[in-house]
């Protein structure tokens, strides 16, 4: 379904990005509350529900054995997809899965595997032979902006709390899986001309580019993206990046609170 | 069926494994109005069952082929989460999915008044997030209590409930165990108002007097759920949040 785009909307947005407002009263750089619960699934490995405004997200572990890559026979395999399903919106239709959700999917994937916060070598059973693969769907149920933040933040989240079911697996006893590391997205839309963060669904509907950024526990950089079409300067990105150490840090302690109790 | 006689289901007290009795159902929650972006929406747990129903329309009915002049049609979809199960389930539609999909579509077709809306579609996304034996049911409940959530007029609310046969026993709500290996399953969709059935499945062994008393139990419970589902319909337009 196409979404018109309103052009009272985008004046609106612009009209307020004028005076630095925006349309919920946030200021440009805050982001909504963020309600995180984990394992709070059951069946699944490891899970985490993520509520950030309208936006509502699971994530789900799974683990399967399968035999390596010849030429990496003592490495495991993480792969992490996400689905924009038909209940999160009534824009989106049933089908294959469509070029969004597969970059939703392949962003926060790309930001978990390349912080290396899982040893890929740890996930190995038998070389040559047997390893684990590590699977990371994530499903939203509620799209009210900013899915690609509330899809990372329930990935990572998901995943740090995953067990290992070697024993349903007879491949021994059960254990936690080491996660060094939390990895965190924060995304930023253009709407009114300039970047705010943790864009609501008026923004990204009246809005124009976006650019997710994800950083691991030490700031570094582990995964860009820029999605829709649009320009930016190199001033733009450096202003946007030292919010996104911001609001990343404060999203990981957020995840380690919740880890702690 | 799954199941043949060396798996013990019942205890020797009578009890079933996990303490209930014969005609006990698992204890179900029902919220309305959980997902904010659509018009209707509901999250039933049952026993570890989790399902969630979303309602968007009536809308246009696209592409217009699906359209019918005289009343709306329902589209209903019925997927399982891929971390629902033990082992993981790959994404998309199945065989199973879709059949499920389709006579639960058919069911809510008999209980929503469609011929208020011609020309239009009703869109039901039903996603189970946990599954332990009797998703369908559950996503049937959901579904329904979304309807109801979204304003639009049915007949009356249809509930989803099932009942079956463990060890020559016929049970109240089979859990995953029962489920695997017992001898049947009989789940059905009940409009406790009318006394109607509006969806019906079975599959395994039953005489019947199995059947009869299946059934008993299966309205026997659709009523105790209906009281759940109005609950949760009053808490969500009573107490003025939202």
């Amino acid at each position: 379904m196409v979404e018109l785009v309103p052009t009272l909307l985008r004046q609106e947005l612009a009209r307020l990005a004028d005076d630095d407002l925006r349309l919920d009263g946030r200021g440009r750089w805050d982001g909504r509350d963020v309600d995180l619960q984990i394992d709070c699934l059951y069946n699944a490995e490891g899970s985490a529900k993520v509520v950030m405004g309208k936006t509502i997200v699971y994530a789900g572990v799974k683990f399967e054995i399968r035999t390596p890559w010849p030429d990496r026979p003592s490495q495991g395999s993480l792969m992490c997809g996400a689905e924009l399903r038909p209940v999160a919106h009534r824009k989106y239709e049933p089908g294959p899965p469509s070029p969004q959700s597969i970059e939703l999917g392949r962003v926060v994937d790309r930001g978990i595997r390349e912080s290396g916060c899982i040893d890929m070598e740890s996930l190995c059973i038998v070389p040559g032979e047997k390893v684990w693969g590590v699977m990371i769907d994530i499903h939203v149920l509620s799209d009210g902006g900013n899915v690609f933040d509330a899809c990372g933040l329930a990935a990572i989240a998901a995943l740090r709390t995953a067990v290992v079911p070697a024993e349903r697996f007879d491949v021994g006893e059960d254990y936690t899986l080491k996660v060094n590391g939390t990895p965190i997205m924060a995304s930023f839309t253009r709407v009114g001309g300039r970047y705010v963060f943790d864009p609501s669904e008026e923004e990204e509907l009246g809005g124009d580019e976006r650019i997710h950024i994800t950083l691991g526990d030490e700031g570094h950089l582990h995964s860009l993206q820029k999605g829709l079409r649009g320009v930016f300067t190199p001033a733009e990105f450096a202003e946007i990046f030292e919010v996104a150490h911001q609001r990343c840090s404060e999203l990981r302690k957020l995840v380690a609170t919740q880890e702690g109790n | 069926m799954g199941g043949y006689g060396d798996v013990k289901l019942l205890r020797d007290d009578g009890l079933r494994l996990d303490g209930r009795k014969l005609d006990e159902m698992r204890p179900v929650t029902i919220e309305a109005g959980i997902l904010p972006a659509a018009d209707g929406s509901a999250m039933v747990t049952h026993g570890l069952n989790v399902a969630v129903a979303a309602v968007y329309g009536p809308m246009e009915a696209h592409p217009r082929k699906i359209q019918r002049q005289d009343r709306a049609v329902i589209d209903v979809r019925y997927n399982m989460a891929p971390f629902s199960t033990s082992d993981r389930i790959r994404p998309g539609f199945n065989r199973r999915s879709r059949e499920i999909s389709k006579v639960t579509a058919e069911a809510l077709e008999s209980v929503v008044l469609v011929e208020r809306y011609p020309r239009s579609k009703i869109r039901v996304e039903i996603e189970i997030l946990a599954a332990e034996a009797g998703t369908r049911c559950a996503g049937i409940t959901a579904a329904s209590v979304a309807l109801a959530d979204a304003g639009i007029p049915m007949r009356d609310l249809l509930v989803g409930v099932a009942s079956g046969k463990v060890e020559d026993i016929v049970v109240l709500d089979l859990d995953k165990a029962e489920d695997n290996y017992g001898q049947a399953d009989l789940p059905v969709g009940i409009l406790p108002n009318t006394g109607e059935i509006a969806f019906l499945q079975m599959d395994g062994d039953l005489s019947p007097d199995e059947y009869n008393l299946a059934m008993e139990y299966n309205f026997k419970a659709a009523a105790e759920i209906h009281e759940i589902m109005v609950d949760a319909l009053k808490r969500r337009y009573e107490g003025g949040e939202n």
